[in-house]
């Protein structure tokens, strides 16, 4: 698609989830004459997410394309939609930068658990980037993909969060994803250099 | 992106099944401290040392916190000490070994290992001078590891070098008969001796290796127990192929883990990323067992008909899958059956499923050989000397790697049991049948010729 004429939209879809719901939306963007740029679906719990980035050629009637998207009747499909205009493509962020870490988090499940951990991230400008939780019986496992900035000392950072972990009677750990990509994946390990701060004594 | 079941896979193997790197070992050559004043030769021993491998603990501890991996033991591998030793008496190599022992200390490694005398084929003075020593040498030091190379597949088998160990082996007993002649526990008796071996008590840093050198040795029976239980219970029809298989992809898995530690450690050191070493090495923690392993295969009784095949398919699955998941594959590469440090093989040994013609057999198609094995300490020397021939010459007709590490007890009869603390676990005293019937045969001294490299049956 011409960039010139690029009006980019996120387009939002939750469902109760079933066959169809792709076909149905992406049909409806392309009747519309919008191109789907990029886009990302979850199910969690019998509920269906999509979230994608639609290109159209011309300004787009969004409350026109909620409707038609929902068809005559919003019960017939149970689709909520949401949509907006994209302001901007964000950078990622540089990995020179940040580094990529998994923080593992099992315990007693308690309310509060997911708001004292991000809390603790977002005090330190640590972004997540990926982010599952699940109850397991009476055990809560929480485990997110986070980008920490080069300039936190690990150690220091890993006894914060442990220290957090213990107040809640989680076991949390902190780990850098290159364990993870090694043991599971073909792909070679990010090479780690220049080294992270914790590592620079 | 990683995916969660990734992440939660990786968690239980860590966490749950135990999943460490067994040793980063420090290879360092010492040759340049070689010399005329055994006074300055300790100096620069401990001065060399303390250069090279003062930021070995510290680095694994970091890279250990950051990948949330333990790194279970840090070590040194030495070039062979017996260079040191040229020229000098047995006084000499008993202040070597306590200048190694002390500069091990000071760099909070719990062993250095390379005291060692290469004599496949003949034995300098200098290789008579080591083997001399070591009496005092392991009973007078703590960290210190011996190793004495005595046949190959080039030279064949020097015998009066191995009539020579099985008396050295009394001596080393009897020097430390307070401790059940734990002095034997550190050193080991090989053939085709690895240049990059990082497993104690028989790491050395042979001839063609750099200055420095970081090698690796992973673990992971405990994993690949786990996997096979697994697999196992999906109640699925499974063939050894398919059990072959799931060995092969955790050795993948581990291998990966250990690739990934040691390059980093060499990073940070500055020195050379040198090998993987694939050998699944246990430990007496329960579960974490080679012979777990093979019951697991279905053989009930280790030692029953069947265990050197079962040893043979986990031993090749353990090589393949390692050898995807590095480039840089060395040392032993195989699976360990040291009866004492693996809970299940010594108790089949204390109850008479596994014998000392078993484990034998079982070593002729995984490394490292005859390891760890308690035996009554008045075992003729000729026979001690005798089963080392015969694991000698399992390994120069297959060309490949065997050790053997012996503990004659002293004052131990078959069937008690001794307890050696730690990793070295405890282990009964296994029966040598036949004790005393192959004296001549040692006797005779010389040398067993190489064997012939064609007509291969």
């Amino acid at each position: 698609m011409d960039n010139s004429a690029r009006h980019a939209y996120v387009l939002n879809v939750m469902a109760e989830d079933r066959p169809g719901i792709v076909a149905l939306v992406s049909r409806e963007v392309v009747y519309a004459g919008g191109n789907i740029e990029s886009c990302s679906q979850t199910v969690l719990s019998g509920y269906f997410t999509l979230i994608m980035v639609v290109c159209f050629p011309e300004p787009l009637a969004m409350e026109d394309f909620i409707v038609k998207l929902t068809g005559a009747s919003e019960s017939e499909h149970g689709l909520q939609i949401m949509i907006r205009p994209q302001r901007r493509t964000p950078e990622p962020i540089d990995l020179k930068d940040a580094e990529n870490f998994v923080v593992s988090c099992f315990g007693p499940d308690t309310a509060g658990v997911i708001c004292r951990f991000s809390a603790l991230l977002a005090d330190k400008g640590i972004n997540i980037v990926d982010l599952y939780g699940q109850l397991r019986g009476d055990q809560f496992v929480l485990i997110s993909q986070v980008q920490i900035p080069r300039r936190w000392d690990l150690a220091m950072l890993q006894a914060d969060i442990e220290q957090l972990g213990r107040e809640l009677g989680f076991t949390v750990r902190l780990q850098h994803e290159n364990i993870f990509i090694a043991t599971n994946q073909l792909r070679l390990t990010r090479t780690v250099n220049p080294i992270h701060a914790t590592d620079q004594k | 992106m990683l995916r969660t079941d990734e992440i939660l896979s990786t968690m239980q193997m860590l966490h749950a099944e135990h999943l460490d790197v067994r040793t980063v070992t420090l290879g360092l050559n010492l040759d340049d401290c070689a010399g005329p004043d055994v006074d300055l030769i300790c100096r620069k021993i401990r001065q060399k040392i303390s250069r090279y491998a003062q930021g070995l603990v510290p680095a694994c501890d970091r890279l250990a916190g950051r990948y949330g991996v333990p790194i279970t033991n840090k070590r040194l591998a030495i070039s062979s000490a017996a260079v040191l030793l040229a020229g000098h008496g047995t006084q000499a190599a008993v202040e070597i070994a306590h200048a190694l022992d002390v500069a091990a200390g000071e760099a909070g490694v719990d062993l250095v290992g390379g005291f060692t005398a290469f004599c496949e084929k003949g034995m300098t003075s200098a290789d008579a001078t080591l083997i001399d020593s070591l009496p005092m040498v392991l009973s007078k030091t703590q960290r210190v590891c011996a190793s004495v190379n005595v046949a190959s597949r080039r030279a064949g088998i020097n015998m009066d070098a191995v009539g020579r160990m099985g008396r050295s082996l009394l001596e080393i007993a009897a020097a430390t008969a307070s401790n059940h002649g734990f002095g034997c526990a550190k050193l080991l008796v090989y053939s085709n001796i690895p240049q990059d071996n990082p497993f104690m008590a028989g790491a050395s840093l042979g001839a063609g290796e750099a200055e420095a050198v970081i090698n690796v040795g992973v673990s992971g029976p405990g994993v690949v127990c786990s996997g096979l239980r697994r697999r196992i219970e999906t109640g699925d029809k499974l063939t050894l192929g398919d059990l072959a298989e799931e060995i092969k992809i955790t050795a993948f898995r581990v291998t990966r883990v250990g690739e990934l530690i040691g390059r980093e450690v060499a990073q940070e050191l500055k020195v050379p990323f040198g090998i993987v070493d694939l050998s699944l090495a246990p430990t007496p923690a329960i579960g974490d067992s080679v012979g777990e392993i093979l019951r697991i295969l279905g053989i009930d009784n280790i030692g029953a008909p069947g265990s050197t095949a079962a040893v043979a398919l986990l031993t090749d699955a353990v090589k393949k899958g390692g050898a995807f998941a590095s480039s840089s594959v060395g040392g032993l590469s195989g699976a360990f059956i040291p009866v004492s440090e693996d809970s299940v093989l010594a108790d089949a040994a204390a109850r008479g499923h596994l014998v000392l013609e078993k484990l034998e057999a079982m070593t002729s198609v995984c490394s490292v050989g005859l390891d760890m094995i308690a035996v009554p300490g008045d075992t003729p020397a000729e026979t001690l000397a005798a089963i080392i021939a015969d694991e000698m010459a399992i390994g120069v007709v297959n060309n490949k790697t065997t050790g053997v590490r012996l503990i004659p007890v002293p004052g131990g009869k078959v069937g008690d049991i001794v307890e050696f603390g730690g990793l070295f676990g405890s282990a009964p005293i296994m029966e040598i049948r036949n004790s005393g019937a192959s004296s001549r045969f040692v006797n005779f001294g010389g040398r067993i010729p190489a064997p012939i490299q064609s007509l291969n049956n």
